[in-house]
């Protein structure tokens, strides 16, 4: 019996194959999505789940409320883990993390001591012997327990190991971290590179033995640079040692080390403050709103958008299965008259209707599959992943068969419900306009594919302005034309005679000296500042930027007020040049001449420019002040005219002649801020792929639909023209219907996809407003495409010739 | 075989009620060959398909093999149907996706029979009725006479007691009718019961027995032997 349903099923595909080719081709297009967002997903959500302990690893994270605003961190006093591991029993084991580049952690440049040359690594951090263990590293060559014994000592991963010490142990060798052969660093070590789904991925682990970055650094509980790792013993309850473990840190540590500072209501300041556990395995998705949280993470709210968006794509093929099942019963009433009279039960004919669907289901899982793994490489460039198709794993084989065995099931109970449901007498005498019986509800099947597809139109519409917006609004600095020369400390005492040969280029426009940068990975620097003549407790913070004189200039700053640094004033050392923030923040009109101070250092105010993005456009602009000083490991080149080719070429020369042993590592300034936004511009990316996505998937079933009903119609059409209707009288009839389901789809998805992109832009600072323009367009857009998928139809049915069509009744 | 008595059917759409069988009450004995006659609209298909357990009666009595009928549900009706009664109509209906074989076989898988059994059954009747070598064509591939020859092959493939046929000749040129006419009596010598609706007095000929209706009614017989 099966045999002949698939039979059937076969002639059935191979008689109608527009009919199947757009079932199976917008099936595996929605199938196709799923798997990538299916891999996605199950990429995302493996993070950290090979660790054995895993149940038991938490990762610190401290909660503080400011001005009603919740603020997360990761970044704990130096003496914190070891604290909390001597007074809770609960706790096995406690290891820090220290990433801190300021320190010397993440870049470092690394030669092998017979090298010349220095070779720039990053994703270096310090660490504690019980960080390696609680995180279960796996060492290759050396031992976990002894590898970061030794002060100075690292643990290279495998990759770093190969590159510097091809096939050998490298225990015991030694490496030259950024020119100092004074201090050579000695291999412990050699640990597995971490894998893809690690939340850290750090490439090698330097000792934090006998480590002090300053002065009794290791015991000071006022200065936060360490994420800590704690695995506790199994069955402890998580809440209460929250709790309890906050009032020791707070009570015992903190606020004594406070008030020994000088701060008066120190115990007041900790009101709103918690630490709590971040489980191991959530640390990767649930991360999101941790701020200076540097391991690359993921973001739960991503992971149920895209699994929404995917499942909405292939909702939207199973509505046209379904739709095109129903538009076509006409069609197959015969048939299922004839075999009930034959003898077939109606549940004979839902088998064979679900075998039907079933072997759609199949077919379009094969091509889906096609589709997908053809797709990966392209998906992957998009999303910045490293999916592969699981092909090893036992699961896939079943799985792919269970969804086929899902999809088919959903799809087709309806059509093989309906469909077997005619009456054998109804059916015989032929001539039955079944097809429009069930209009309606197909009518909103229509309508519910095109809302979703002009919403995520919107969407896209959104996330590309906003990126526009990003990349062109005035940012308040020049990025364009400016070549950032990084690990420009290696100059050292030549600096400036490097920045003054530069600036004669004829190529170059204006050079300054400084770490510090508005984009990302670039030096901070927070401090709390206050007017002077007021209180402490009146201070704010204050991003404290150590610049040269070219600064301003080169970063196409604008001065609002004041003047810029200069040469020609010899007390310009303790003066600054502030943002309008911190003139809004001060509330003075002219704060020229206004003299603002941290207790130690008295900035008198010269200038003020106007407010520039240093953070991302998510954050507003903070108040800044920028003073003179030596801040010296990167450059930044203003270049003159277009030719950056040859402008890279001829400070590359002059690069080589002061550093012939150390290449030249540059980045542009304007490729940097952008960036900034890969998120923005991924999810850019991901939203137009997906609504693309569903608009073919939705026009296919319109092509479709179009298509037999134009079918259906031809004997009405063409006695309309017998009797005198236009071309374009015929054109409006068959278009007519479709276009108002197209615009009431409008009208549901507009207030839908306004509010969503609201909620989204929310994210931002600084952002566009929606304006009519923008859902204007997506109608538009909707709209347009539709017209083109049933005008054809529409216009063939239109110019064909009457009598042709009325003799074939 | 067939005994029905006063029955009654109503069809309802929104604004009227046709009475298209008004207490008509007719018999049929085991072996007969009948015709039923009269104007179009008369209700002609409506008792085929109620003798057929196509559709149920809505008053009356409707005995068949001596079992009472009416009012059984349509999972019933369909067993019944499917091991008693073979159907021709006048459009054939045979299904465009099936070879003649397989349209042949469709009542035989049905019926649960085994696919060693079923080849053998269909082969013998494409054979009986002279269609074998077009064993792989497709319906359309057919002419219309061709057409009705397989559809009267699968409505005996089944070996049913009952054959009801539906103006059988109605979409065929006469030598093509007088063939399935021909058919038809073969059958019913070799011990089928027939029930024929038909137009025509000539094909009405070749039967035991004409009913002719009228509004519903039976009006008349004539017994031709
Ligand atoms: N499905 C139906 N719905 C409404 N009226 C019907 C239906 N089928 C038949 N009729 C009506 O019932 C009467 C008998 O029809 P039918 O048995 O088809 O006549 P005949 O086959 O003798 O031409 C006619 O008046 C016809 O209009
Ligand atoms: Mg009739």
């Amino acid at each position: 019996m099966f045999l002949h349903y698939l039979k059937v099923a076969f002639r059935n595909i191979r008689k109608q194959k527009m009919y199947a080719a757009i079932n199976v081709g917008g099936f595996a297009i929605g199938i196709a999505a799923c798997l990538l967002i299916a891999l996605f997903i199950q990429h995302e959500t493996s993070y950290d789940s090979a660790n054995p302990n895993r149940h038991h690893i938490f990762r610190l994270v401290g909660e503080a409320k400011q001005n009603g605003q919740v603020h997360s961190g990761i970044a704990f006093p130096a003496p914190m883990s070891k604290a909390i591991l001597n007074d809770f029993p609960e706790v096995e084991k406690a290891g820090r993390i220290m990433s801190n580049s300021l320190f010397g952690a993440a870049n470092n440049q690394v030669r092998r001591p017979d090298q010349q040359n220095n070779t720039y690594e990053q994703g270096f951090a310090f660490a504690d012997t019980s960080t390696l263990e609680i995180l279960d590293i796996k060492m290759i060559y050396g031992s976990r327990t002894e590898a970061l014994k030794q002060p100075f000592s690292v643990i290279l991963n495998k990759s770093m190991a190969d590159k510097y010490f091809p096939n050998q142990n490298p225990v015991g060798q030694r490496l030259i971290f950024n020119d100092n052969p004074r201090l050579p660093i000695i291999v412990g070590g050699v640990m597995e590179d971490f894998p893809t789904n690690s939340h850290l991925q750090y490439r090698g682990f330097i000792s934090l033995a006998g480590v002090s970055f300053w002065d009794n650094e290791q015991s000071q509980w006022t200065a936060s640079n360490y994420d800590i790792y704690l695995q506790l013993k199994p069955n402890t309850n998580i809440a209460s040692f929250e709790k309890k473990m906050t009032d020791d840190v707070v009570d015992k540590y903190m606020v004594p080390a406070m008030v020994a500072g000088g701060q008066k209501n120190a115990k007041e300041s900790f009101k709103d403050t918690r630490i709590y556990l971040q489980p191991l395995s959530d640390i990767h998705l649930y991360s999101y709103n941790i701020e200076q949280d540097d391991t690359r993470h993921g973001d739960i709210r991503f992971v149920y958008l895209f699994a929404a968006i995917a499942a909405f794509i292939l909702l939207l093929a199973c509505i046209n299965f379904l739709n095109l099942s129903t538009a076509r019963s006409a069609n197959r009433a015969k048939e299922v008259g004839v075999r009930k009279v034959m003898g077939g039960s109606r549940n004979n004919l839902i088998n064979q209707f679900l075998s039907e669907s079933l072997l759609y289901s199949f077919l379009s899982f094969l091509t889906g599959t096609a589709i997908a793994v053809l797709a990966l490489p392209l998906f992957n460039k998009v999303s910045g992943l490293y999916l592969s198709m699981p092909w090893k794993e036992w699961w896939l084989i079943p799985a792919l068969i269970g969804g086929a065995l899902v999809i088919g099931l959903l799809a087709g109970i309806y059509p093989a419900f309906y469909l077997s449901y005619f009456k054998p007498i109804n059916t015989l005498k032929g001539n039955l306009s079944l097809g429009s019986k069930n209009g309606r509800l197909r009518s909103s099947l229509v309508v519910f594919q095109f809302s979703i597809s002009v919403v995520l139109l919107i969407g896209t519409a959104v996330i590309y302005k906003q990126m526009q917006y990003i990349l062109n609004s005035k940012i308040g600095f020049d990025k364009d034309q400016v070549l950032m020369i990084e690990g420009a400390d290696a100059l050292k005492e030549q600096t400036t005679s490097f920045k003054n040969e530069v600036l004669n280029l004829p190529v170059v426009k204006n050079v300054s000296v400084s770490d510090f940068l508005p984009v990302n990975d670039t030096k901070r620097n927070g401090n709390t500042f206050w007017e002077e003549g007021k209180q402490q407790d009146d201070g704010f913070a204050l991003q404290h930027w150590v610049v040269d004189e070219n600064y301003i200039p080169t970063l196409g700053m604008k001065l609002i007020a004041g003047r810029n640094f200069s040469k020609d004033f010899h007390t310009d050392s303790s003066t600054a040049v502030v943002n309008k923030a911190l003139a809004d923040k001060l509330g003075i009109k002219d704060p020229i001449g206004k003299i603002i101070t941290n207790g130690g250092e008295h900035l008198r105010i010269i200038g003020v420019v106007d407010n520039f993005y240093f953070e991302s456009m998510k954050q507003q602009v903070t108040p800044l002040c920028m003073v003179l000083g030596n801040s010296n490991s990167i450059v930044s080149i203003k270049i003159k005219g277009a030719d950056m080719k040859t402008a890279l070429a001829t400070i590359e020369a002059k690069w080589k002649a002061f550093l012939p042993n150390q290449p030249m590592r540059y980045t542009f300034l304007d490729e940097r801020y952008a960036a900034m936004y890969i998120d923005v511009q991924r999810m850019q990316y991901i939203f137009t792929g997906f609504s693309i996505l569903a608009v073919v998937v939705a026009c296919l079933g319109l092509f479709a639909l179009a298509a037999f009903m134009a079918e259906q119609r031809t004997k009405e059409i063409g006695i309309r023209k017998v009797l005198g209707a236009s071309v374009a009288g015929v054109f409006t009839l068959l278009t007519k219907n479709f276009l108002k389901l197209v615009g009431l789809s409008l009208i549901i998805s507009i207030p839908v996809g306004w509010w969503l992109m609201n909620q989204w832009l929310q994210d931002f600072s600084y952002r566009i407003s929606l304006n009519w323009k923008i859902f204007a367009f997506a109608s538009l857009l909707m709209m347009t495409i539709a017209l083109f998928t049933i005008c054809f139809q529409a216009i063939k049915a239109a110019i064909a010739n009457p009598v042709k069509s009325l003799r074939t009744e | 075989m067939i005994k029905i008595t006063d029955l009654e059917k109503y069809y309802r759409t929104e604004e009227v009620e046709t009475i298209a069988l008004n207490k008509l009450s007719i018999e049929v004995k085991e072996g007969e060959f009948v015709a039923v006659m009269g104007p179009s609209g008369c209700g002609k298909s409506t008792l085929l398909n109620i003798l057929g357990l196509l559709d149920d009666p809505d008053g009356g009595s409707f005995v068949f093999n001596g079992i009472e009928v009416a009012g059984f549900n349509e999972r019933k009706r369909a067993d019944l149907r499917k091991k008693n009664i073979g159907f021709v109509f006048q459009s054939f209906n045979l299904i465009d996706e099936l070879t003649v074989f397989e349209n042949v076989e469709l009542p035989l898988i049905y019926n649960n029979v085994k696919a060693a059994d079923r080849k053998k059954r269909v082969e013998e009747v494409l054979d009986n009725l002279k269609i074998m070598h077009r064993r792989n064509h497709y319906p359309q591939q057919l002419s219309g006479g061709q057409q009705q020859r397989v559809a009267v092959a699968r409505a005996v493939v089944n070996n049913p007691k009952l054959i009801l046929a539906d103006e059988p000749t109605g979409n065929l040129d006469s030598s093509n009718g007088n063939e399935v006419m021909q058919l038809l009596t073969e059958l019913n010598e070799k011990g089928t019961t027939i029930v024929m609706v038909t137009h025509s007095e000539h094909d009405a000929r070749y039967s035991h027995r004409i009913i002719r209706m009228l509004d519903g009614h039976s009006v008349t017989e004539n017994i031709l032997i």
